[in-house]
């Protein structure tokens, strides 16, 4: 269980909530503290006063899986391969280990052929699904994704969609603005100017936002 | 990438996959790279504006209010429409991402142009935002070619013209929603509103809404 209590950083004010296993989806508007509460999550940040623990351990000694909202902010070196492997390398991973897992992770998000490939040529959609293959190589316990989706097309959504949920993270947390892919969550959470208004399932949260932009052309169908 | 084809005024959508060329088509179409072949006529087109997909790559100001001034607006104006008063003297790069790209979009629609080429203009915007851009585009529509290059599947605005990068080729679906049947990337929001047997006339949310009303009576 995610634990979040009397929780304030910058605009973000949280007194409690709960975060169980499974894939949880934050939404809401611009500047409304969604990234702060992601890096909160993923211990970049450390709150002005409160806390969060994973399974009653602090952020920053849990393996977390961190993809950047700027695409550009994810990468560190030169090349994919070596972007992907980094950190296996921090880790001291054995080099062949780190081949194979490499190899693995690229060719699971069809990314194979960018392996040689320097990180300043490639699309703004290969970057992020490069940044996803180096959150996802060392298997992380939790996996952090701010706004990812917004450069992929549909097909890459649903592969990336595949990989999060076989990639053995207990906790995903991740930022979209594409409810099709919000309401595909166990567990959604709507901010609005540094609160979180609303927080359930999608069956629970998403009729409270019908007749806003939020609310999912097809719910009424789907339901 | 081969393209063959004429824009003519209005607003058109650019679709592919990940990595297919609509940034470098975007490029192209603003005179930014030089062709291997080929030529590009621009009829009527006195002036050009590109916005690029990152936000963060067009930053010149050191605070919103000079960043706003680097575009010759009218920065009141400006942080009125982004709800962005009171952070005027606040570095461009420390607003969200969404923050940043709204305050971007809101300087280039402020602008004069013939040939507005937008790339990934919906990214990390929220879906209000989304809506609003929507309605800006469709509101400033009849001011030129406004071409527009995106994954975006479910806030969009009305278009007169679909395209899409396809086998390292730019195809012309037509317009819609006859585009809708051609169309290899077509949103499955659509896809299911046809299968629910109502096409949506376009591709704005009240289009697609619409269409949703009369699935259900």
């Amino acid at each position: 269980m995610i634990t979040i209590e009397n929780l304030r950083c910058r605009n973000l004010a949280i007194d409690a909530l709960t975060i169980r296993p499974g894939i949880t989806s934050v939404i809401g508007t611009n500047g409304s503290g969604k990234t702060t509460f992601l890096k909160l999550c993923a211990g970049i940040l450390i709150p002005d006063t409160g806390k969060v623990m994973i399974d009653c351990v602090h952020p920053r000694n849990t393996e977390v899986g961190w993809v950047n909202e700027f695409p550009d902010r994810n990468l560190l070196f030169v090349n994919v391969f070596d972007e992907i492997a980094s950190s296996l390398r921090f880790r001291l991973t054995p080099c062949n280990s780190i081949d194979a897992s490499v190899h693995a992770c690229a060719g699971s998000m069809g990314i194979t052929h960018l392996l040689d490939r320097r990180v300043l040529d490639i699309s703004g959609g290969e970057k992020v699904l490069v940044s996803l293959a180096a959150a996802l190589v060392h298997r992380p316990k939790v996996l952090i994704l701010d706004d990812y989706d917004s450069h992929l097309d549909a097909g890459s959504v649903a592969l990336v969609e595949q990989q999060i949920r076989t990639s053995g993270a207990e906790y995903v947390i991740r930022c979209t603005q594409q409810m099709d892919t919000a309401i595909r969550s166990d567990h959604l959470l709507f901010f609005n100017c540094g609160r979180i208004t609303h927080d359930g399932t999608p069956q629970q949260v998403i009729p409270f936002l019908r007749g806003t932009a939020w609310f999912p052309v097809l719910w009424r169908c789907k339901n | 990438m081969s393209a063959t084809g004429s824009f003519h005024e209005g607003v058109h959508l650019v679709s592919g996959d990940v990595g297919c060329g609509k940034s470098t088509l975007a490029l192209i179409m603003a005179g930014f790279f030089t062709l291997s072949e080929g030529t590009i006529e621009r009829k009527g087109i006195k002036s050009c504006i590109l916005s690029l997909q990152f936000p963060e790559l067009s930053v010149t100001g050191l605070t919103v209010a000079e960043e706003c001034a680097s575009w010759g607006v009218d920065t009141d104006k400006i942080l009125d429409s982004t709800g962005l008063h009171g952070r005027e003297n606040e570095s461009p790069l420390s607003l969200s991402r969404g923050e940043l790209k709204r305050l971007h979009l809101a300087c280039v629609l402020d602008q004069e142009y013939d040939l507005l080429l937008l790339d990934e203009p919906f990214s990390s915007l929220d879906c209000r935002e989304k809506a609003r851009l929507c309605d800006r585009i469709g509101y400033k529509k009849g001011d030129g070619i406004t071409i527009i290059f995106t994954h975006e599947q479910n806030i969009l605005p009305r278009v007169d013209r679909i395209w899409e990068i396809s086998g390292q080729a730019l195809v012309d679906c037509g317009r819609p929603p006859d585009a809708f049947f051609r169309w290899r990337h077509v949103p499955p929001v659509i896809i299911r509103l046809i299968a629910s047997g109502q096409t949506p006339d376009n591709l704005s949310l009240d289009d697609l809404r619409e269409a949703e009303c009369r699935i259900h009576g």
